[in-house]
This record gives C-alpha cells, sequence and structure tokens, in this order.
C-alpha cells in the first residue's frame, strides 16, 4: 500500500482569547488515503470545522495557534511547518475546499467566472480566455445549465444551490488531490441539499479526489463516506468503516448520536431520542473524558483519566472508551443505534 | 438602476424645492425692513414705488412664486453691499477659486484617507495600525479653522516653505487645501480601516484564500472593490464638509473664493446675497449627494443589475 | 496498560449541574464596561473630560475674575501666576474665559445631544414600530432634511433668530437629529426581526413590553455611542459658528469665538491662539476616543 494522501497526528489547536486559552482541537490523529472519501461527525463545537481549516491552513493566527502535532500531506510535507508562501502553493493547487454558507463565500462584486479562473490562472499560468473556457467547463462538469452565460454573472443573480455548485467548481478548478467539504449543504434546502450530494458523489467518481467531508448529518455520511471519524470536544472518540460505525459502534457518544436521527419506522409518538446536557467548554476541558458528564454509563474512572483508543473489530475501528476495559461491565449496545440511517 | 436614478432624481427636485421654500420663508421672518437703512431716508410715497416694484404690496403666496420663478431663472437678487452687482455675477467671479480648492483638497482627503486607511486595516492591532489611527482621531478633532492658522504661521510664515495665504500660483493652493482636507483625510481613513476589517472578517476571503492566492491579490481584488463601497456612500456628507469648510479655509487663507463673500455678506447682514449663495451652495451639495449616490449604484453590481435599494 | 483499580469501574455519580457553566458570568453592561476599562486611551479620555468639565464648573467661580471686565492696565499678557493663560486685547483673563467658554461649549454640546435623543429616539422608534406606510412617509421627509446642508441651515437660521447660545442649539437640533433617528429606526428594524422578539411575541408580551424589555435595551448600545459623537459635533459646529461671526456674542467667552479671535493675533500673540485650541482639541479628541471605545466596547461582536 502507497503512503496516505494525509496523515494527522495529534493535532492540537487552540484559540487564545480574552479569558483564557480555548483548546478547540486537543489531540487529533486520523489518516486519508488517495481516493478516499472520509467523514468527520459530531456536534457543533467539537472542533471538527477547525480541524479541517487548519488542514489549508486557513484558521487566523492569532488569535488561533497549532500548539502541537503534524499533518503529513501526500507523504511528505509537513503542512503544520510550512510558510504562508509555500502554503499559497499548496491551497487551491493540491488541496480545495467548500465551506458552509453558498451566500457569503462568494465575492459579491465578481462575476462567478472570474472568481472560477482566478484560481487556476495563479497556479497554471494560463492566459485569462484560456482559465475562463476551463471556468465553463467547470460549471458545466457541476452540473449548472448555460455555463457560458453563467460565467459573466454575480453571485446575487443565482440560487443558493448553484452558488453551492461555483463553490465546488472553484475547490476543483485545479484537480486537487485533496477536497475538504465544510457542511457543504447545512445551510441549503434539504431538495438542493440532495443534488448538491450528487454532484460531489458524481465528481469523485469522475475525478478520483479524496474529499474530507465535515458534517453533523448522518444521513450525508452514510451516502458518501467510506470511512467516519466521530468528534467530541476536540478529540476523536471513535473511527472505523462506515459500517463498523453505524453497526458495530463502541462509544456511548456514537450511540447517541445515531439514536437521535429520526427513523421513518419509528413509533412516531415516541420522543425523539436525544443526547441530554451540551458539549463541555473547551475553556477548561474536564480531567478525565469529556462525554462522562453526558454518558449514561459513566464509571469513576471516566471522571478521572482520559481513556485511549483501543481497537475494536478489526485494525482501523478503534474507540476511546473505558467501557471497552475488560474490567468494566458488559453494556449491549442500545437496539436503536446503527438502524437508524439505511443506505439509499 | 433606471427607476433607482428617477427616484434619487426626483428627490433631488424635492429638496432643491425645500431649500428654495425655506429661504424665501425664513427671509420673510427677517427682523428690519427689506430695504435696509437707506429705506429711512425715503419718502413713504417712494417707498411704496419700491414696494410695488419688488412685488411686496402682493399677497404672500404670490411673491413666493415670484420668488420661485426668479430663482429658476437664475436671478438671485441683487447685492446690498454691492448695489451695482448681482449675487449671480458675484457667483460667477467667486466660484472659480472655490471650486479649485475644494476639488483639490477633496483628491488630497481621498488620495491620503484611503491609503491611511487601508495600510491601518493591514497592520490591524500594530503599531502602525495605532499610530495611523491616533493621526486620524486628531485629524478629526482639530477643525480646520485651527489647523489652518498654524500651517499658515508655521509653515507659511515663520519658516517660509510655501506663501501663507493668497491664490495666486500652483504653490499658494497646497496649505490652504492641505487645510481643509485634514479633517476628511481622518473620516475616510477610519471609515476605510473599519470597512477593509468587515471585509477581512468576510467568507469570501477565506475563499479566495483557499484557492491559494497572495495576499497582495486578495488585498488588490477582492478586498479593496468591497471595502471602498461603503466609503463611497460617504463621500457626498464628505463634499459637504469640504465645501462648508471652504468657508473658514478661505478667509484664513485669503482666498477670493465664495466662501469668503459669504462670511464678509454675513458680517454686513447683505440678506440677498446670504440667501443666494446659500441656495448655490445647497444646490452644488445636493447635486453632489445625487452624484455619489448614484456612482454607489454603478459600482455595486446588487444596485446596477436592477433590485432597487 | 496499567492496571487499574476494579472499585474505578463502579458507575459514577454524577454531579447534579450537568452544564455548569465554567467562565465567569457578566451581564452585557459589566462586559462593555471591563472592555472599556481595557481600552487606555477611552479612559484617558473619559479621565480628562471629567477634568474638563470640573474646571469649567469650578474656575469660573473662583478665579477672582469675570469674562467681561476689562483693564486696560493689562493688555495682551503672557501667561503668568496672576494670569495663567495670559490675557486678551481688553485685559480679560483668559484663564477664566477659556473656561467659561468650555462651559459653554459643553452645555451647547450636551442640550444638543439630549434634544437629538429624544427627537431621534422618538421618531425612530414610530417609524420603526408602525412599519408600512407611515414609516415610507416618515422615511421620505427625513430623505429630503438629510440632504439639506445642516450647516447652511443653521446659518439661515441665526440670520433670523439672531446670534447667541439659544439660536445655535435650536438651529442644530433642528437638523441633528436625523441621523440618530436613521440609526435608531436601523438598529429596531434589525431587531424586530430577530428571533428573540419573535419568540416573546409568541410567548405573549405586549409590544408595550418589548418594546421596553427587548428592543430599547439592545438599541442602547448604538444610542450611547451616537451620543458621544453628536457632543462634539454640536461643539464643533458652534466653534464653526462663531469662527463666522454668527457665534456666541462677546463678551461671553465660547471656544469658538475665543478661536476665532486667536487666530487673528496668533502672529502676535500666540498663548491666545494655543490655550483655546488645546483646550478644545482635548473636548474633542476625548469624545471622540470616548466614543470609539464605547463602539468597541458595546460592539456584541467584540464579545469574546
Amino acid at each position: 500500500m502507497s503512503a496516505p494522501l494525509l496523515e494527522v497526528n495529534n493535532l492540537k489547536v487552540s484559540f487564545k482569547m480574552f479569558a483564557g486559552e480555548v483548546q478547540a482541537v486537543r489531540g487529533v490523529s486520523f489518516t486519508l488515503d488517495k481516493g478516499e472519501v472520509l467523514a468527520i461527525v459530531g456536534e457543533s463545537g467539537c472542533g471538527k470545522s477547525v480541524t479541517a481549516q487548519t488542514i489549508m491552513r486557513l484558521t487566523p493566527t492569532p488569535p488561533s495557534f497549532i500548539k502541537d502535532g503534524s499533518i503529513i500531506f501526500d507523504g511528505k510535507t509537513d503542512v503544520t511547518k510550512l510558510s504562508e508562501k509555500q502554503m499559497m502553493k499548496i491551497r487551491g493547487q493540491e488541496m480545495g475546499m467548500i465551506f458552509q454558507d453558498p451566500m457569503t463565500s462568494l465575492n459579491p462584486t465578481m462575476t462567478v467566472g472570474a472568481q472560477i479562473a482566478e484560481g487556476i490562472r495563479k497556479h497554471e499560468k494560463l492566459s485569462k480566455s484560456a482559465a475562463m473556457r476551463r471556468a465553463v467547463e467547470l460549471l458545466t462538469l457541476v452540473g449548472i445549465s448555460n455555463p457560458g452565460e453563467r460565467i459573466n454573472q454575480y453571485p446575487h443573480e443565482m440560487s443558493g444551490g448553484m452558488r453551492q455548485r461555483v463553490m465546488i467548481a472553484i475547490a476543483l478548478a485545479c484537480h486537487p488531490k485533496l477536497l475538504i467539504a465544510d457542511e457543504p449543504t447545512t445551510a441549503l434546502d434539504v431538495t438542493i441539499q440532495a443534488q448538491i450530494m450528487d454532484v460531489m458523489r458524481d465528481i469523485q467518481e469522475k475525478t478520483g479526489t479524496a474529499i474530507i467531508l465535515i458534517t453533523h448529518d448522518l444521513g450525508v455520511v452514510a451516502e458518501m463516506a467510506q470511512r467516519v471519524i466521530v468528534m467530541y470536544a476536540g478529540k476523536v472518540v471513535e473511527q472505523g468503516d462506515l459500517n463498523d460505525i453505524f453497526y458495530k459502534s463502541q462509544h456511548p457518544y456514537t450511540w447517541g448520536l445515531l439514536s437521535s436521527v429520526p427513523r421513518l419506522d419509528s413509533d412516531k409518538k415516541a420522543a425523539l431520542a436525544s443526547i441530554p446536557g451540551t458539549p463541555p467548554d473547551l475553556f477548561a476541558p474536564p480531567k478525565g473524558c469529556a462525554f462522562a458528564a453526558r454518558c449514561p454509563y459513566a464509571m469513576k474512572i471516566c471522571q478521572e483519566q482520559d481513556p485511549e483508543h483501543l481497537p475494536v473489530s478489526g485494525p482501523t475501528h478503534t474507540a476511546a472508551c473505558w467501557l471497552m476495559h475488560p474490567d468494566a461491565p458488559k453494556v449491549e449496545r442500545p437496539v436503536a443505534a446503527g438502524g437508524g440511517v439505511t443506505h439509499v | 438602476m433606471l427607476k433607482y436614478t428617477l427616484r434619487r432624481f426626483f428627490y433631488m427636485l424635492v429638496t432643491l424645492w425645500v431649500i428654495i421654500t425655506l429661504t424665501f420663508f425664513l427671509m420673510k421672518l427677517l427682523p428690519g425692513n427689506p430695504f435696509g437703512e437707506s429705506a429711512a431716508k425715503l419718502t413713504p410715497e417712494n417707498l411704496q414705488i419700491l414696494r410695488e416694484q419688488y412685488g411686496l404690496d402682493k399677497p404672500v403666496w404670490q411673491q413666493y412664486l415670484k420668488y420661485m420663478g426668479n430663482v429658476l431663472q437664475g436671478d438671485l437678487g441683487i447685492s446690498y453691499q454691492y448695489p451695482t452687482r448681482s449675487v449671480v455675477s458675484v457667483i460667477q467671479h467667486s466660484f472659480k477659486a472655490s471650486l479649485e480648492l475644494g476639488l483639490e483638497s477633496l483628491i488630497f482627503a481621498i488620495v491620503i484617507g484611503l491609503a491611511l486607511g487601508t495600510y491601518a486595516a493591514l497592520r490591524h492591532n500594530k503599531a502602525g495600525d495605532y499610530t495611523a489611527m491616533l493621526i486620524a482621531i486628531v485629524g478629526i478633532s482639530v477643525p480646520s479653522f485651527v489647523i489652518g492658522p498654524l500651517l499658515s504661521y508655521f509653515v507659511g510664515v515663520k519658516w517660509g516653505i510655501l506663501p501663507p495665504g493668497l491664490w495666486t500660483g500652483p504653490e499658494h493652493r497646497v496649505l490652504p487645501a492641505l487645510a481643509l482636507s485634514f479633517g476628511t483625510i481622518a473620516i475616510l481613513a477610519r471609515m476605510m480601516r473599519a470597512s477593509m476589517l468587515d471585509v477581512a472578517n468576510q467568507d469570501y476571503i477565506k475563499t479566495a484564500k483557499s484557492k491559494g492566492l497572495t495576499s497582495g491579490a486578495i488585498i488588490n481584488s477582492h478586498m479593496l472593490r468591497n471595502a471602498i463601497l461603503p466609503v463611497i456612500t460617504i463621500l457626498g456628507p464628505i463634499a459637504v464638509n469640504v465645501v462648508t469648510g471652504t468657508l473658514v479655509v478661505e478667509i484664513i487663507f485669503a482666498v477670493p473664493g465664495l466662501g469668503s463673500q459669504f462670511v464678509s455678506s454675513i458680517v454686513s447682514n447683505d440678506y440677498t446675497m446670504i440667501t443666494g449663495l446659500t441656495l448655490f451652495y445647497a444646490a452644488i451639495l445636493i447635486i453632489v449627494l445625487f452624484i455619489t449616490d448614484i456612482a454607489y449604484g454603478l459600482v455595486d453590481p446588487r444596485i446596477r443589475l436592477g433590485k432597487g435599494r | 496498560m496499567e492496571s487499574i483499580a476494579k472499585e474505578q469501574f463502579q458507575p459514577a455519580i454524577q454531579q447534579a449541574h450537568k452544564d455548569a457553566i465554567l467562565r465567569p458570568s457578566l451581564s452585557y453592561w459589566q462586559d462593555a464596561w471591563r472592555r472599556l476599562k481595557k481600552n487606555k486611551l477611552a479612559m484617558i479620555a473619559l479621565v480628562v473630560l471629567i477634568i474638563i468639565a470640573a474646571l469649567a464648573i469650578i474656575v469660573p467661580l473662583v478665579s477672582g475674575y469675570d469674562y467681561k471686565t476689562q483693564d486696560t492696565k493689562s493688555i495682551n499678557l503672557r501667561p503668568s501666576a496672576a494670569h495663567y493663560f495670559g490675557t486678551d486685547d481688553f485685559g480679560r483673563d483668559l484663564w477664566t474665559r477659556i473656561w467659561w467658554g468650555a462651559r459653554i461649549s459643553l452645555t451647547i454640546g450636551i442640550v444638543a445631544a439630549v434634544m437629538d435623543l429624544v427627537i431621534g429616539v422618538l421618531y425612530g422608534g414610530i417609524s420603526a414600530y408602525f412599519g408600512g406606510r407611515v414609516d415610507s412617509i416618515m422615511q421620505r421627509f427625513i430623505e429630503v432634511i438629510y440632504s439639506v446642508p445642516y450647516l447652511l441651515l443653521a446659518i439661515l437660521l441665526l440670520m433670523v433668530l439672531g446670534p447667541g447660545m439659544k439660536s445655535i442649539i435650536f438651529a442644530y437640533a433642528i437638523t441633528g437629529w436625523v441621523s440618530m433617528a436613521r440609526l435608531v429606526r436601523g438598529q429596531l428594524l434589525v431587531l424586530k426581526e430577530q428571533e428573540f422578539v419573535l419568540a416573546a411575541r409568541a410567548l405573549g408580551a405586549k409590544p408595550f413590553r418589548i418594546i421596553l424589555k427587548h428592543l430599547i435595551p439592545n438599541a442602547l448600545g448604538v444610542i450611547v455611542v451616537q451620543i458621544t459623537f453628536v457632543v462634539p459635533a454640536a461643539i464643533f459646529a458652534e466653534a464653526f459658528l462663531s469662527f463666522i461671526g454668527l457665534g456666541i456674542r462677546p463678551p461671553l467667552a465660547s471656544l469658538g469665538n475665543l478661536l476665532s479671535d486667536g487666530a487673528k493675533v496668533m502672529q502676535f500673540h500666540p498663548h491666545r491662539l494655543i490655550f483655546p485650541t488645546v483646550v478644545f482639541s482635548l473636548i474633542l479628541l476625548s469624545f471622540n476616543l470616548l466614543g470609539d471605545g464605547l463602539r468597541d466596547a458595546l460592539d456584541p461582536k467584540m464579545r469574546k
């Protein structure tokens, strides 16, 4: 097997605030193979967006800073050590990014064609007209009709779904090896969400680019991802293949996430399951397992000591939970978990 | 955009009408005799003839219509100060110097102000930012009628670098234009800085960064244009500042413009001159406001391509 | 793996407060005050303003001179122990006259700000609250007033009313409230549509309660900031009008006519320009710095 496209090791990112240091990412490790689709799931504020933006070094510094860890891209470059100038060569060329809100992530005073062509001209030294031709091709690729006219339009003349397609075209402009999609469908209508996911899947098949998909929508995960990372309070609590996470998960937080997905076949009168409480304040993270305060199975050790990742079923599926310790009481996986989402 | 322009144009006309009306009725309220001191020497019969001649025996609404008619025809009356000169001829004679002074100081202000504001924003929270903003806030707090005398005295008289007054050559224009633009530089710099900082936090800047653009390219093609947009909206009020500022700066530097005419007519209670010049100033300012409004529409595609505002 | 005691795997006793808040909780105004205190320039400005206001109140009472008594024996004296800021061309004590002037300028600024506040908040509030046709008519009116250059209108008004403090305040108030009204309306329109107001309405809160409890407190920050900019603007207007001969009439002193007189004799008696300039600029500078500090402190987006 060749080297992975991306190797994140013990990444720690903090934000310097007036009141002190907010530890947004507290030691995240994972790998991503070429052409693979990896989903990062978790509640708002669990550090998934910060992790993704740190890979492209897009978090504003200050206040944010990389405290520790490395991000090895393409087997050779450590992204955390690169200068801003070296980073500029990688951004757009090797990695592209799609943001959450297409309404605000396009420049309102520039035609979409110019916004797509800009990156191409920077990285590939093409003439303006050649770059524009490429922009038309890209718009066709992401399923926009009349691309020849659309390139001369401004973002406000387009719908949200169409703008997100433009964002995808911008991210793909230079055939990057890695595409990071930070909640690409959250701000869109449900019907548009499905279209955008179709575009993403289609493009993944055509171009073979690796994708990191950040979302809190497990339906989206089931549709696209091959592997899943579950994050909580700035840490990875469980990771594994799609099936591992959906059917063999071991972490109570993963169970909670899965059982909070509405099901078509469930009793309509039953309340939708939810995880009580809110995530801890990362301004002062708890000593033990961050989820202990909300975990129905919490033990004394959970409040004392942070669990390490242990293999679950096969080498790629690991979870960080004291329940997997041989001395821990045996807990049955709730039935609801895992059945919530079926493959479409 | 056409609808928007027409609407703004309509407002401009309404505003002009309000000002003419206001001026007329304020003048009616003025204390004293409309013919000034000289009226005392006239016999009642002569006074009556004069009143008829000026239409003052007619009802107020007829006088008002006549006044409106005169103003629309460009007749602003005869100066009391110089009975041989009409207000319009005074304007024709003095407007050029004021216009030059105003435009030069506006150009100073825009170039220096925008540069200073951009510089401060790019050095956000660093020493350069603080220095630039301290200069700006001093500029706002020290009015042109204080800066003016100081410049005139130190640069002009004491050090003799530039002429301290008058309006006879290009070197005479630097100090007055600078004194006049000082406050405007400060306002523009502060506005530009705030606007740049606001734009820097927009999502589309992150998008631009994710394309791998250099910070220079991001500033040039994404930040500056979007940051200048809101600044354009205050160019109208800025022009108002500059124009009213000419009143005092012209006196300080002995510039033979409309402003010094205006002030001298205030001192000598030359009512027709005051009203005439006020109308003229107001008309200029309102037209400038209209133009900047339309200019704003032209540079912002969201307004240019329909939707109105 | 190191061995772990068996009893560690007993179910944990969960703390009662699952959602314990770990950061110190501060109210909006406490938080704003905390941030304002951190802003050194704004705090210095506040202190300077307090000192200037105190001097303006006290000095004319205790200086032993008054603003109008002329003394032909001591004309245009340089600063000395008897006359801290020197004297003018009528032999009047400048130290007393400047603080008298500051008193008048500050009064004009504060009264103008209060009038601005009352008219502007009422007008903007009514316009935003009723919305619809009322709002659009009121807005058309504002658009017209807004394009009338206020200093020109003030000049005309002063011609009619005659120079003096009341006329200046009146002239300023008649034109100055427009920005405040626009600001308040804009702010209220945004707030009106926000979820917490909808929530309050859905819970059955009465309109009056919504305005009082939800709209005004949230718009207050913007209003306070605007006031700190209105005061120096009014003070500036007085000085401008005095400079062109329409302001406060001598022998009464205002910073405007002191500046104007000082500028004329600057070459021979620089002290007559320098002292009023310093006081005047300090007042304007302090208000502007304080206003900037307040704006940063009261902006909820800046909360960290």
